[in-house]
């Protein structure tokens, strides 16, 4: 059976994709799944980076399409930490015309026959770019920020999937600061809700364990301590069809939270 | 093509009769929207030139589309040079018998389900109904009135081509701008958003909102 294709896109840039495709690709391949990444930014690519990859890099996506390396086999890159997760980076002295929607259809096609799961990264905009990583995604996750103007692209992109026929979008809520949404200076998950009118797939908290992860190259979803990693790990299980509660995000730690500040101590 | 049409859509094909409104297409209300829009694509690919650079009516009987229809049918039209001028003239000949009163329009009711998105844009030569929200970005104008079932945040625009009798209604009147016939409005700063359902309307020579 052919693998899912999961596009992971937001509109406006800074939002978390590429945190989100490397955190729940890194889930999935916990839970023994087998994953590919596609990372779709070509001229801005950062997958590998926050994967810690980069240094692996021989071949990329539009080696590929160039067929300037053999096979597709020949460009991914296998994680260091998980043999069944590997990547498929994007080059980085081109940009976005070096690829067509029909080779990403023609690359990914071949990839999902292998993988269980097949996760593009795809770049801030509506241009080429969108085009290239929607392509061949028959699923998509939106990534917005409890911002006005995250929500207000999220929502234009929600408009542009659907006229390219992937009707059920789900959400992932990033970066959501509890203590500010308690104070009512911050958007919370009705008002966007509201807006966008999708599936909720996950709400991940602001954390700053994300920015060390990312720097180190380490998904969060890897550490027990992380709570973005905790809402990563939801958001996977919850992406298989498992029914996961959503963590507490008024601020006030659940009977959960309160028992695990225990056992850490704090 | 030459089927004779007795109910206001053909149940098994599509069909191109010329009204006196103008040429219509007769999209049939059974099979899914897209299906139609690939026999469309087909039958104009076949009948290549034929349509080219004309506007024509569509008829979609009782179906409802959504945003994202309504742009797959420009798509595919486009790809031909056709534009569409206007929605069900048929339907509008029997259920609104008002017509007199107001400057003549091509063309009837145009029902979308789903919620507008930010970039969205619909156009119709006649009334438009939502049954869902228009978010904040889209745009909706109508020659006739504009009747939002949802909350209405983006632009609205009745009436454009100058009737001043068009009206906007939303279960949630919070637009961006109201526009109707030749005037422009804005709510102003800090207005308490109202839960409940609203009238836009031009009184004197301004647009007015009362609650319903």
């Amino acid at each position: 059976m052919a693998g899912r294709v999961i596009v992971v896109t937001s509109g406006k840039g800074g939002v978390g994709k590429t945190t989100t495709v490397a955190n729940i690709g890194t889930g999935l391949a916990l839970r023994q799944k087998k994953v590919a990444m596609i990372d779709a930014d070509i001229g801005l690519r950062n997958l590998d980076v926050v994967m810690g990859l980069e240094n692996r890099i021989i071949y990329d996506l539009v080696d590929v399409a160039e067929k300037t390396c053999r096979s597709v086999h020949k460009a991914l890159i296998k994680d260091k930490r998980l043999s069944n997760l590997c990547l498929l980076p994007a080059a980085q002295t081109r940009n976005k015309d070096a690829i067509s929607p029909e080779q990403m259809v023609t690359i990914i096609d071949e990839l999902k026959e292998e993988f269980d799961y097949v996760l593009v990264d795809c770049p801030a905009g509506i241009e080429r770019g969108f085009e290239n990583a929607v392509a061949a995604a028959t699923e998509a996750i939106v990534v917005t920020t409890p911002e006005v103007s995250a929500v207000r692209d999220a929502d234009r992109i929600i408009g542009l999937l659907q006229d390219r026929e992937i009707y059920e979008p789900v959400l992932v809520l990033n970066r959501l600061r509890p203590d500010m949404v308690r104070r009512g200076d911050m958007m919370d998950v009705d008002d966007i809700n509201d807006i966008l009118a999708i599936k909720l797939l996950g709400i991940v908290p602001d954390d700053e364990e994300i920015i060390i992860s990312t720097n180190k190259g380490e998904p969060a979803v890897l550490n027990s301590q992380s709570k973005a990693g905790e809402a990563f790990r939801n958001i996977v299980r919850r992406l298989e069809g498992e029914e996961v509660p959503f963590l507490p995000v008024n601020g006030e730690p659940g009977l959960f939270g309160r028992f695990l500040k225990l056992l850490n101590g704090k | 093509m030459l089927a004779s049409v007795t109910k206001p859509v053909h149940n098994e094909q599509l069909v191109f009769k010329g009204l006196k409104q103008g040429l219509t297409l007769f999209v049939p209300e059974n099979d899914c929207f897209a299906h139609w829009l690939e026999v469309l694509d087909c039958q104009l690919d076949q009948a290549k030139g034929f349509f080219q650079g004309g506007a024509i009516l569509v008829e979609l009987g009782e179906r409802q589309l959504t945003p994202g229809e309504l742009a797959g049918l420009k798509r595919v039209l486009a790809k031909y040079r056709i534009r569409v001028e206007g929605f069900n003239p048929v339907l509008r000949k029997k259920n609104n018998p008002r017509t007199e009163k107001r400057p003549p329009a091509s063309s009837g009711v145009l029902l979308v389900k789903g919620t507008v998105r930010n970039g969205q844009r619909l156009e119709n030569e006649g009334d438009i109904v939502v049954k869902g929200d228009v978010n904040p970005g889209s745009e909706i104008v109508a020659t006739g009135d504009i009747i939002v079932l949802g909350a209405l945040r983006g632009i609205a625009h009745a009436g454009a081509g100058g009737n001043v009798k068009a009206e906007i209604i939303a279960f949630t009147l919070a637009p961006v701008q109201l526009r109707i016939a030749h005037l422009i409005s804005r709510a102003p700063e800090g207005r308490e958003e109202w839960q409940g359902p609203e009238i836009a309307y031009i009184k004197g020579e301004k647009i007015v909102v009362e609650r319903l």
